[in-house]
């Protein structure tokens, strides 16, 4: 067999096993991050409470299915014992229910509860955003490069959400819910621009 | 390791299934929560929140995809024994467009009684996997799980495909010795019979007659006696071995039950019987009937002895009769090593009809469990029952003539064999 071969044979490298740990303490980590950001100050309304439980509850599950992705299911028998059943269910629950999706709702639901704080906002999408690419690359056993083909689109990102901040911060031209919704509308007006641009933006360069 | 070819690669092309990966679904629920909290709370920064994922989305749309891959799977060897390595090395071929886009994955789901040696998940267009076969048998190595990710890793293409089977052979036990019937056919070989021949064993001396060789005269005697005395050598024959293999019952726990230690003492016993430069066939006794092979010579004989055993296919019909074996299954004289429980009194049946035919035999015990031990009194009347009825089943076959050793799956068959293989098995008629 020739060309470039990743065996599988044997000992897994201490190396590998260690990028493989990082990653994952990595996405955990951000992942609580996120939620610290987004829960402080304290808020006591809009089902604040709801949320935060549905955010910790997100990233805790969402770490221990990264940490038991390579636990095999138990083999099947005509005749499993209770523990044994027990524990096929609670893996299946733990791969099977999207907790990073209920993660990412709730620390957002978390962050309107608090009074605008554009900048606070923008940072928190930049974790979200890195949360999510560090699970993936956690999930997939994907080194970080596997990330380089996406790295004009995430900086135009990275623009478009300091566009947003700045938008954020622009004092409204009058006091009525129409202003904020004028807005509102400039910044889906320039996420649209970006989406024209992005063909150019994407393009795939010779050496990718 | 078995002399084997390796085992061919035909090419599969397989269809890909392509869905969204759970990092595009996640990246939009986050950029629709982004816009949903914008508009509900009129913060224009939660739009700016939702842009990257949706940006990363909307790159990776519309990309072409592979519609077909080409997956080549080819094991090193197609025969195993059990607990040997081997390794199955696969390589991906995309058909269509985008072929320099995509990563690959590969992930192993072993069969039953295969086991993995070291991961079973790899990346790249060509993977090793590394494994080991628990239990003989004609066993499935597995199926193969592919998963291929576009440039963006925003949609997965899955295909699966079951690899090709290997046959387990039972990893043989050790025997050097064999047992040796006092009269044996005449046809050249290795062991030294009764009568004088051109052997290289000494056997006696005797008066010179005119034709003897001159080189084997026994200058020594002949002083002392004052005639020409010659030596005697024994002559050297070989012998028609037939295992019976019972693979009517098979108790006991895996991997050490009486169906695995029968097979691996019968691999064990051709092999070394073959050595000595004997013909070796088997028969297999099941409830379907008995399938046989006949006795011949040469190392490649283990296998065909082996693969005979292993394609025996037990169903559910009447036991089978030696009397409707030809007589190129069960040659007349030859040594008949029996290797069985002892359980199925169909089988003790036709072991008694083949001792009055005139066989010379030699019964190995596989039997190394017991019905379990319980408390109630009626249990332990039943065990003692039990033990009873076996005890007389051996009794009888001993006053037949047949002798009975019990061997145990774990020491070499020399050791219950050494009675037997000191000297020349008479066959008592």
């Amino acid at each position: 067999m020739t060309g470039r071969l990743r065996a599988a044979v044997g000992v897994v490298s201490t190396r590998a096993v260690a990028g493989a740990v990082a990653m994952r303490v990595a996405a955990v980590l951000l992942g609580a991050g996120c939620l610290v950001w987004a829960a402080l100050p304290t808020v006591h309304r809009g089902y604040a409470g709801l949320a935060l439980t549905l955010a910790i509850a997100g990233v805790a599950a969402g770490g221990l299915r990264l940490a038991l992705a390579a636990v095999p299911v138990p083999s099947d028998s005509y005749w499993p014992s209770p523990g044994v059943r027990a524990w096929r269910t609670f893996l299946d629950v733990v791969r099977q229910v999207p907790w990073e999706e209920g993660a990412v709702i709730g620390i957002a639901w978390l962050e309107v509860q608090h009074p605008s704080r554009p900048w606070h906002t923008a940072v928190l999408g930049a974790g979200l955003i890195a949360y999510l690419l560090i699970v993936h690359l956690a999930e997939s056993d994907a080194p970080l490069a596997a990330l380089r083909p996406q790295a004009r689109v995430l900086g135009l990102g990275a623009a478009l959400l300091a566009l947003g901040a700045g938008a954020g911060m622009l004092p409204a031209a009058g006091p009525g819910a129409g202003s904020a919704l004028l807005r509102l509308v400039a910044a889906g007006a320039l996420i649209a621009a970006a989406g024209l641009v992005l063909p150019y933006v994407a393009r795939r360069r010779p050496q990718d | 390791m078995i002399p084997n070819r390796p085992g061919s690669s035909a090419a599969t092309e397989l269809e890909l299934r392509w869905r969204s990966s759970r990092h595009a679904r996640r990246l939009l629920t986050l950029g629709l929560a982004g816009l949903f909290f914008a508009f509900l709370a009129r913060r224009p920064e939660f739009a700016g929140l939702a842009a990257p994922a949706l940006l990363l989305l909307a790159a990776g749309r519309g990309r072409r995809r592979p519609p077909r891959i080409t997956v080549r799977a080819k094991p090193t060897t197609r025969r195993a024994f059990e607990g040997e390595r081997l390794a199955v090395d696969v390589a991906l071929h995309i058909i269509g467009d985008g072929t320099g886009e995509s990563s690959v994955r590969w992930r192993l789901h072993p069969g039953l009684e295969i086991a993995p040696v070291g991961a079973t998940a790899a990346d790249g267009r060509q993977a090793r996997f590394v494994i080991t076969p628990e239990r003989w048998g004609r066993r499935q190595i597995g199926t193969l799980e592919v998963t291929l990710r576009d440039r963006w890793r925003l949609a997965e293409g899955h295909a699966s495909m079951a690899l090709p089977g290997i046959d387990c052979y039972p990893a043989p036990a050790r025997q050097r010795t064999t047992v040796v019937l006092r009269r044996l056919p005449n046809r050249l070989g290795e062991h030294p019979a009764r009568t004088s021949g051109e052997g290289i064993e000494f056997s006696g001396v005797r008066e010179y007659v005119p034709g003897d060789r001159q080189r084997s005269i026994n200058w020594a005697a002949s002083t002392r006696r004052g005639r020409l005395q010659v030596n005697t050598f024994a002559a050297e024959r070989s012998q028609d071995v037939v295992l019976l293999v019972d693979s009517t019952s098979d108790v006991g726990e895996p991997g050490s039950s009486a169906l695995d230690l029968a097979l691996r003492g019968a691999g064990a016993a051709a092999r070394a019987y073959l050595e000595a430069r004997d013909r070796v066939g088997v028969i297999t006794y099941q409830w379907g009937g008995a399938s046989w092979l006949a006795p011949a010579l040469g190392r490649r004989q283990v296998y065909r002895i082996i693969d005979s055993m292993l394609s025996s296919d037990a169903g559910y019909a009447r036991g089978a009769s030696f009397a409707r074996l030809p007589r190129a299954a069960l040659p007349p004289g030859a040594l008949v090593v029996v290797f069985s429980p002892l359980l199925d009194q169909r089988f003790v049946e036709a072991l008694r009809d083949m001792r009055e035919r005139g066989f010379s035999m030699l019964v190995v015990d596989v039997l190394n469990t017991e019905p379990p031990a319980r408390r109630r009194p009626e249990d332990r009347m039943a065990r003692r029952l039990w033990r009873m009825e076996q005890e007389a089943i051996r009794f009888s076959l001993r006053e037949l003539g047949v002798p009975i050793v019990h061997w145990d799956g774990e020491e070499s068959l020399d050791l219950p064999l050494a009675a037997h293989t000191r000297r020349p098995m008479a066959a008592r008629r």
